[in-house]
């Protein structure tokens, strides 16, 4: 078609007229629109359970921590459970937006933003737990080298040190990856609100246009961020494994804690990833960007995971026999026959028998059963945790002083207000940030429109590719 | 009462260290006032040591009471004092609560109505006892225990210048059957003493000697110095133990022969006969005794006894072969209605082996009146007929430590006016009309003869807390009151004054000085059998009831006969058997517990023809199948710790009162019979659970508690050296190759600053510690110590720095499922393996606490201690976790606040912290008198000496099986001792811990009489 | 100084657009695009972007603070724990490893908002929030003579609409 050719300057002097939005715009950013009633006593629902876990806290720090149900030699207990639990959730978003990212794989894209969110939040979660369980928890600084008078500082030697590094770090990291990403969606946000919004999203999208150079940056930034996020994944529940892993409490003391934990969390992650997003595409229509085939290639991860953490929970008890130290030996005999024997099959069932439905295509697709599924392995992956911090310490090396640990009310009100305040923050997210990032899907369509028939969400090429 | 709480006191007397570590971090800071008029023999900061005496059981151990600014806060040994010798028992070191305990009288009180009491001045008081006196006159009754020689002579003149009825000593445990004994078999009057140092072969027929005997303190020492393995062959003897059950005193055995209940006489004389048949006993006393021991031969009291022949032939060839055997009467648990013939008959066999002028004297009959159950009994029966019109009652507690069925409580009733000059409130001052608070023996002067030869002193270490006055000045002032006519007959002047007047023929300030006068004991005139030795009669024990269980009514080795009840160290310290604390319960066997279905902490209800009593059941291997044993020292319904207040139920009965069942029985001398009934157990159904301290007694063979054989000594095997005792062929569960790899020696003495001239280091001997777990009490009060109570006992959550855990052999691989677990059925008759071992911080070369701590609350210091910085924990508590040995604690709540009700913050140890809520805390190797030796060592610009310093532990322990040292010095004791090839042992050595502490491997001695 | 935007919805034709306008000489072009866009990175800058610089002086930082902060910390208190050294240096490799991340990860996004020269907080004229729905702009700054040109040039490589902003 031949444009009209122009007449004169001033002929062209005319605004530009509003162009039409684009669906993806409209679908995701529908999302944010004004909340349901479900929503708000949703919302008022969770925030009462974090006030009313607040003040347990406030009530604990003030008895002391007699109110907890530690006794000796039973020094940890639920809140380390949960803190390891919600850091192994924690490392979905990273693997998906940086693992993935750097594999290509480009259905990564409907589900990296939640998944990423999620990080943030989990880490959010987790990060106040080593906090709550410490005995004098007004005294927290003390576990940073701050620099001090009398020149104290911390010892590096500590397992706990490594975690708060590793914690912090992890934080941080997948908080900036987070950031980075919304940047165009924010930009996209802006351009389509009014009010408080408007503003806020003009500062948070610092003035994003979308130039070339600006997204030649932010590709490069994405990649590296990549790069650097996907060691640290690896590392982060590395260093938390080597709380156990490093100490010579039998039933801790194991070299394959370490990819065996990292594993745990990735399967713990996609479980929490689809126990969240199947309602959340299901409630806000997001069908056509979210398909049946982001869930089933979830699936398969979790189907390997699971495979790996059945693997190592095998050679746990092989090790234990083959090493024939009485003391392992007896640790893993009483922890599946002895009184926590009821944590030990769950955490079996369902981590290494339940996920095994996903060999069948008609399952792997079957929504209600993925999210049956999802839910009972973030069960059973609270209490793999349980099994190996109380069962370990209830009977270590010297039988005069075993124990007995029951969690007690403090602890469990604490352990659902984390539950709460992580829901808390992605209700939130959901309505102040796009829940699938934009651009990225987007980009796929545009590049549908220019090559037909182009598998590009089964294997796409990134621009790196290109050049 | 006036509310001190410790910062106050250290306000007042100006300490400021202790004030600062004690305030923490979070405390508000406070203003230090110093003394205006300095006292100059105070120091502050410095402590200052009296001499005195123990006053816990009529045993009579010198003390050294530890005072800082004028407060005692610490009783330790002393060392000159021949009975203890410098250690204390449980009970001596739990006695300085009573001074500053929240149930003191805080001056005179007089009844207004059911159980409620108003205050009046002492004048008033005295007034109206001398009121009372004069009505009363001849109606005035004493009853109390022993108050020693010079009070027992002043109230008894002071009664007879009244003209009062007379006085009644009561003694639960008076051992009155043995001195009736000793006078017929010996006919001399007097009481026997044994003494163990140079026995080879030791029987004992229920005496427990090492925890409620007539000495536990000297005879442990005694005990222990006869078995010294250290010293060669001459000193390994041998203990055999007689009786229905494993007491902690057996468990020291080499071997236990459960005879019947009773069966103890008969059992003697059989040994005896096969020992004379084995060519034992002089021609004398073979031709006194022919007749007699004619109808005890083994075969014949086999059945009636419950021991084979075999074994009695074995015995009496060992008594035979041995240089010098002795034979311990029993005590109170095994104390019958035919007491006196059990008593003669042991004494007999005492005569047969050769031992009596040697290790059994008869030492001549002390002054004063002696205890009587007899004379009480008949006070009973004088109160219940309205003859007593006037009711004193010195110390003791007779409310509750007679029998209920005496009805000594309903008989008070029947008494017009009651008396009780108790310090502490208790059963007996509940139910007194007035009040006239005695001094606590911290407070007062006194005497006491603890043995032939040692008269002790007892003098006061601190100005009286309360408005308490002396009995014996009450006394008097009441006398004097009375009248002159009464007044002449009464000296003139106090207590004191009259104390040094009968010490006239010593250095009074000498005697005070030094807490005594001690005299080699006098030359004991030779004892002979008397004519009618011969004529004993020994028979089956009478037992009311037709129940298929004797009722064993056991001592306990904490609470005494109860008196040990309302101190919280006593109670809080797990007994030496069962590992339970706070509570009471009843021993059966497994056998018994199957056949009535029960589980341990099930409730069975015990009945005797008395009455019925509801506890908990501990079943165990260590008890015959006919016998149930109770300890007695619970069921106090008076006392903030004794009755369950400290539970929260006030007036309720802290675990059952094993007097309830009890009847009244005497023996045939008058003294009072505990053994008298047999019962029937009933389940009840109901379940209470057991605090028990130690969850499991199976250390499952790991390298905790171990024991050699004798054999291995005598080869001097090195390869037992390594690995104390692995290569033992009855070795629970053949891992013991896989140590024999791992275990690799080390040098203990390196693990310090290579400039530092210390690194203190400690070594225990198994074979010498006895369990009676002085060392944990010592160590509570030393280092304030949080006392927890029942329900956070039960909650694991006790505090104790320092444990005696005690293991049944090797242990198996079986239970730990379910917890806590009863004692194993491996506790079976025969040779005995029961190991105690003290389990505390090892302060190890590589500890694995440290590393792990992210604050470095916790780190090694230069002198090679484990150190813990409270200031600096957080509380992650992963050094307790990452513990091996399990000696860390942690503070759960605010104990520093709560935990020293009344004016108990008094005696804390101003140079330990008070911990604070929510930091770890364990053994600090005593660390702040190591400072203390250290600060004075430096002034003289020389190193601590050895033995300058000790720890709390090492001090106490009667048996001296802990010593503490500098691993760097060659010639230290601690060097010394670790140096035992056959023995040395680490707990947990292949973790690589490198602890501080070497463990001596239990000797071994196998069955008596199969030498080798 | 004129500024025409030339709306496209195919980025290829954006690109060879501004190829075009470039050989004419128009050098001041700006490219808009909702989304990223290979065909486009290098139509504006030929050189790769100088994030990955930032990147690896933050990773270097990072692992350099991590020894030496861990290693000098423990000198000043030379505690023994668990019998190790005072200064023990696998331990302290974890901590410099986050700290290579951290630092790292922080300065690739600094490197993000220089480069990327953000934030801005006045909107050009010439953008449009269309540019942030499916369109994609190209924008050439020219004299007044030459708007007609470039108008066409625009139009020529399919823009669907030229429009004329003030510059």
């Amino acid at each position: 078609m031949t444009p009209p050719p122009a007449t004169s300057v001033a002929a062209m002097m005319r605004p530009l007229p509003a162009a039409e939005d684009s669906r993806s715009n409209r679908d995701i950013l529908a999302v944010m629109g004004r909340p349901t009633l479900g929503y708000v006593a949703l919302l008022l629902l969770v925030v009462s359970a974090v006030a009313w876990a607040l003040g347990t806290f406030v009530y604990q720090t003030y008895v002391g921590l007699g109110v907890a149900g530690y006794s000796h030699p039973i020094f940890w207990g639920v809140y380390i459970v949960t803190f390891v639990f919600w850091v192994g959730i924690a490392h979905a978003g990273t693997l998906i937006s940086a693992i993935l990212y750097l594999f290509r794989a480009k259905w990564r894209n409907a589900i990296n933003r939640s998944a990423e969110a999620m990080t943030v939040f989990a880490v959010a979660t987790a990060g106040l737990f080593p906090l709550i369980h410490l005995g004098r928890v007004f005294k927290f600084y003390w576990l940073l080298p701050y620099p001090n008078q009398r020149a104290l500082w911390v010892n590096f030697k500590s397992p706990l040190l490594w975690d708060v590094f590793a914690v912090s770090t992890y934080a941080t990291i997948s908080t900036v990856f987070l950031y980075v990403g919304l940047i165009p969606d924010i930009a996209i946000a802006r351009d389509r609100s009014t009010g408080w919004r408007k503003a806020l999203y003009s500062v948070l999208a610092l003035g994003w246009q979308g130039t070339s150079p600006q997204w030649k940056a932010h590709n490069r930034t994405v990649l590296h961020l990549s790069g650097l996020a996907t060691p640290l994944v690896l590392s982060v529940h590395s260093v938390v494994s080597w709380d156990f892993a490093a100490s010579i409490v039998p039933g801790w003391h194991a070299t394959i804690f370490a990819p065996y934990f990292v594993a745990g969390a990735i399967f713990s992650g996609f479980a929490m990833v689809l126990t969240v997003m199947i309602p959340v595409r299901r409630i806000y229509g997001l069908e056509r960007y979210i398909t049946d085939y982001h869930f089933e290639n979830m699936t398969r991860f979790i189907l390997l995971t699971s495979l790996i953490v059945g693997y190592a929970y095998g050679v746990e008890y092989f090790i234990a026999w083959y090493s024939g130290v009485e003391a392992e030996r007896t640790s893993f005999w009483l922890r599946a026959f002895g009184p926590y024997w009821l944590s030990a099959w769950i955490m079996i069932t369902c981590n290494a028998f339940v996920p095994q439905v996903f060999w069948f295509k008609r399952l792997r697709t079957h929504i209600p059963t993925i999210f049956v599924v999802s839910v009972l392995i973030n069960v059973g992956m609270w209490f793999e945790r349980y099994v190996i911090i109380v069962t370990s310490l209830s009977r270590e090396y010297n039988p005069a002083v075993w124990g007995q640990y029951t969690p007690s009310w403090v602890e469990l009100s604490i352990l659902a207000g984390s539950f709460a305040w992580f829901s808390m923050f992605f209700l939130i997210f959901l309505k102040i940030f796009p829940v699938i990032a934009i651009n990225e899907v987007k980009e796929l369509e545009i590049h549908e429109k220019e090559h037909p028939g182009g598998e590009y969400w089964e294997h796409g090429h990134t621009y790196e590719e290109v050049h | 009462m006036a509310e001190i709480d410790r910062r106050e006191f250290l306000k007042l007397v100006g300490a400021s260290a202790g004030a600062a570590a004690a305030a923490g971090c979070s405390e508000p800071v406070e203003k230090l006032i110093p003394y205006v008029v300095q006292p100059e023999e105070i120091t502050p900061g410095l402590p200052v040591y009296y001499a005195s005496t123990c006053r816990e059981c009529p045993a009579g151990c010198g003390l050294l009471v530890k005072t800082r600014e004028g407060r005692p806060i610490k009783l330790e040994g002393n060392p000159e004092h021949p009975v203890n010798r410098g250690a204390l028992c449980a009970r001596g070191q739990a006695a300085i609560g009573r001074t500053y305990h929240p149930d003191r009288h805080p001056g005179p009180l007089r009844r207004t109505g059911e159980g409620s009491f108003e205050a009046i001045g002492w004048d008033e008081a005295i007034a109206l006892l001398a009121e009372q006196v004069k009505q009363a006159g001849s109606g005035t009754w004493f009853l109390s225990g022993d108050p020693g020689p010079t009070a027992s002579r002043w109230i008894d003149r002071w009664l007879a210048a009244v003209g009062a009825g007379g006085r009644v000593v009561h003694e639960p445990f008076a051992p009155e059957a043995l001195r009736q004994a000793a006078s017929e078999v010996f006919g001399a009057a007097g009481e026997p003493r044994f003494d163990l140092t140079d026995a080879d072969l030791v029987i004992d027929f229920g005496s427990d000697f090492l925890e409620t005997g007539p000495s536990p303190v000297a005879h442990a020492r005694q005990f222990a110095a006869s078995r010294d393995v250290a010293e060669g062959e001459g000193r390994k003897a041998r203990f055999v133990y007689v009786g229905p059950r494993l007491s902690m005193t057996a468990s020291n055995a080499d071997e236990w022969v459960a005879g019947k209940p009773g069966a103890a006489g008969a059992l003697a004389l059989a040994v005896a006969r096969a020992a004379v048949d084995a060519g034992a006993g002089s021609a004398a006393v073979r031709e006194a005794l022919a007749g007699l021991l004619g109808n005890f031969a083994p075969e014949r009291v086999a059945a009636q006894t419950g021991v084979e022949a075999e074994t009695i032939q074995r015995l009496g060839r060992a008594v035979a072969r041995a240089r010098h055997a002795v034979a311990l009467p029993p005590g109170p648990a095994l104390t019958g209605r035919r007491a006196r013939a059990t008593a003669a008959a042991v004494l007999l066999l005492n005569a047969v082996s050769g031992s009596v002028g040697r290790g059994v004297r008869v030492s001549p009959a002390g002054a004063g009146r002696r205890a009587s159950y007899r004379e009480t009994l008949a006070l009973i029966d004088a109160m219940k007929s309205g003859r007593v019109k006037l009711l004193l009652i010195g110390d003791g507690n007779p409310v509750y430590s007679l029998p209920t069925a005496t009805g000594f409580a309903g008989a008070l009733e029947k008494v017009p006016f009651v008396v009780s000059f108790a310090s502490l409130a208790d059963e007996t001052s509940a139910r007194a009309d007035l009040i006239l608070p005695d001094h606590t023996p911290l407070e007062s002067w006194g005497d006491v003869v603890s043995a032939p030869g040692a008269r002790s002193m007892v003098q006061p270490t601190l100005r009286p807390l309360h408005d308490t006055r002396a009995l014996v000045d009450t006394l008097l002032d009441t006398g004097r009151a009375l009248g002159p006519a009464v007044a002449a007959r009464l000296p003139s002047g106090s207590f004191r004054t009259l104390l040094e007047q009968a010490w006239s023929d010593a250095d009074w300030r000498e005697a005070v000085a030094r807490g005594g006068r001690f005299e080699p004991a006098p030359a004991t005139e030779t004892v002979s059998l008397a004519p009618g030795a011969g004529r004993i009669e020994v028979a089956e024990p009478l037992l009311e009831g037709e129940g298929d269980w004797t009722l064993l009514a056991v001592p306990s080795p904490w609470l005494y006969d109860g008196r040990g009840a309302n101190l919280p160290w006593l109670q809080e310290t797990p007994d030496p058997v069962t590992k339970i604390a706070w509570q009471s319960w009843a021993e059966v066997s497994h056998a018994t517990a199957e056949r009535l279905g029960l589980e341990l902490g099930d409730v069975v209800a015990v009945e005797t023809p008395t009455g019925t009593l509801e506890v908990s059941v501990y079943p165990r291997g260590g008890i015959r199948d006919d016998v149930v044993a109770i300890p007695i020292g619970q069921g106090h319904t008076v006392g903030y710790w004794a009755s369950a207040a400290e539970s929260g139920r006030p007036g309720e009965p802290r675990g059952a009162n094993v007097l309830d069942v009890l009847p009244a029985a005497t023996d045939e001398s008058g003294g009072r019979a505990w053994l008298a009934a047999r019962a029937t157990l009933r389940k009840t159904g109901a379940h209470r659970r057991l605090a028990l301290v130690q969850t499991s007694q199976n250390q499952r063979g790991r390298l905790l508690g171990e024991a050699v054989p004798l054999a291995a000594l005598a080869a001097g095997d090195g390869h037992a050296a390594e690995h104390g005792g692995e290569h033992d062929e009855s070795h629970g569960n053949g891992h013991g190759d896989a140590h024999h790899e791992l275990l690799k020696p080390f040098d203990a003495s390196k693990d310090a600053d290579p400039d530092s001239s210390y690194r203190w280091g400690m070594a225990i001997d198994l074979d010498r510690c006895t369990g009676c777990s002085a060392c944990v009490v010592a160590c509570h009060v030393e280092n304030n110590i949080p006392l927890v109570g029942e329900r956070r006992s039960l909650e694991g959550r006790q505090m104790s720095w320092l444990r005696i855990e005690r293991w049944i052999g090797e242990g198996s691989l079986k239970g730990g499922r379910t917890l806590p677990v009863a004692a194993d059925p491996d506790e079976a008759p025969g040779v005995v393996d029961v190991r105690h071992a003290p389990q505390l911080c090892q302060h190890c070369g590589a500890a694995p606490c440290e590393s792990v701590c992210p604050v470095l609350a916790t780190y090694h210091n230069p002198e090679g201690m484990n150190a813990m910085i409270y200031n600096r924990c957080v509380g992650t508590r992963y050094c307790s976790n990452n513990c091996p040995y399990k000696v860390r604690r942690f503070n759960y709540y605010d104990y520093s606040r709560e935990n020293w009700p009344g004016l108990l913050g008094l005696m804390l140890n101003p140079d330990v912290t008070v911990r604070v809520q929510g930091v770890m805390e364990k053994c600090t190797f005593c660390t702040q008198r190591v400072s203390a030796a250290r600060h004075a060592a430096t002034l003289e610009g020389r190193t601590i000496r050895d033995g300058e310093v000790t720890t709390a532990c090492a001090q106490a322990c009667p048996t001296q099986a802990i010593a503490f040292g500098n691993l760097r010095d060659e010639k230290s004791r601690v060097v010394e001792k670790s140096h035992a090839p056959a023995r040395s042992y680490h707990a947990l050595h292949e973790l690589n811990t490198r602890p501080a502490i070497t463990y001596l491997a239990q000797v071994k001695r196998g069955r008596v009489g199969e030498e080798g | 100084m004129p500024t025409l935007v030339g709306v496209f919805e195919q980025p290829a034709k954006v690109a060879e657009a501004a190829k075009r306008l470039r050989d004419r000489g128009y050098a001041e072009l700006q490219v808009y695009s909702p989304v990223p866009s290979h065909e486009l990175d290098h139509v504006i800058d030929e050189k790769p972007s100088r994030v990955r610089v930032w990147t690896l002086v933050g990773g270097l930082l990072g692992v350099t603070a991590g020894y030496a902060l861990t290693i000098w910390m423990s000198t000043n208190w030379k505690l023994v724990v668990g019998g190790k050294p005072w200064a023990s240096i696998p331990p302290y490799t974890i901590i410099a490893f986050e700290l290579t991340i951290l630092l790292g990860g922080l300065a690739t996004l600094l490197g993000l908002l220089v480069v990327g020269k953000l934030p801005r907080f006045r909107p050009d004229p010439a953008y449009h929030p269309r540019f942030s729905a499916e369109d994609f702009g190209l924008v050439v700054s020219c004299e007044e003579r030459d708007v007609a040109e470039v108008d066409g040039l625009l139009r020529a490589h399919q823009a669907k609409e030229v429009n004329l902003v003030e510059g």
